[in-house]
């Protein structure tokens, strides 16, 4: 029993103050130079995008809201 | 279990919070190696007024700031102000090309692991902290637009003047 509770309350601390430590995960000011690297953009090459891009249009006969679902009037 | 949540609650307050550095308080002593990986500290420049910039290539205000910077240190270095640039990049080749870009005659130390933003607690990119020769943090100058200049250079010139 005794044990029990304190394989339990070791449980808790460490599940615990993994929620503080994940907590602290936010991008911090001096880090955003990671979010500026190439691969860390929605279109690392946007020549190839914009042919994409392209192709789609001409094969929907529509064009816009290619970025996210639910996006683009779908009026054209 | 009580304890136990009590004991978990202790850790998740113990968690390294940062502190932010604001006026009036006392500015952390923290080295960095410079390009000749030379260790650069605050207690260095002991006695001087010195102003922290924090800058990294990819922060195009940072890049704005640090000719301006560099003007008002050749300007006063004789009477005693040392601007210290701090490089944050993750990657030094990217810092060197951007120093290479737009030189500049003040010491620069390189912190790519992010440690002395950490401590200061940087609230924004690029932020400067104006230290006084007491090593007391004068004023934190956070972003950077020309227009702020004249005020800043001001504000060194009056902490210049302050006696030791």
């Amino acid at each position: 029993m005794r044990l029990n509770l304190f394989c339990g309350a070791l449980l808790a601390v460490s599940l615990l103050s993994g929620c503080a430590t994940t907590a602290r995960q936010d991008v911090q000011p001096w880090q955003r130079g990671t979010l500026a690297k190439s691969e860390m953009a929605w279109e690392p090459d946007p020549l190839m995008a914009e042919y994409r891009r392209q192709v789609q249009y001409s094969k929907e006969a529509a064009s816009g809201g290619a970025t996210i679902g639910g996006g683009g009037c779908g009026c054209n | 279990m009580r304890t136990a949540l009590g004991l978990a609650l202790a850790l998740m307050l113990m968690s390294p919070a940062g502190h932010a550095v604001t006026a009036g308080e006392a500015a952390p002593p923290l080295s960095a190696p410079n390009a000749a990986q030379q260790p650069v500290g605050l207690k260095d420049y002991r006695g001087k007024v010195v102003y922290v910039d924090f800058w990294a290539s990819w922060c195009a205000p940072c890049r704005q700031a640090m000719p301006q910077y560099d003007r008002l240190y050749r300007k006063w270095a004789s009477r005693g102000l040392v601007v210290l640039g701090v490089n944050v990049d993750t990657d030094r080749a990217e810092a060197d090309r951007a120093l290479k870009r737009r030189p500049v005659s003040f010491p620069v130390v390189y912190d790519p692991a992010g440690s002395w933003p950490e401590r200061f607690d940087l609230p924004t990119m690029p932020t400067g902290y104006l230290i006084g020769r007491d090593g007391i943090v004068r004023y934190v100058h956070e972003g950077f637009r020309t227009s702020d200049v004249p005020a800043l250079e001001a504000l060194i010139d009056k902490t210049l003047g302050e006696k030791p």
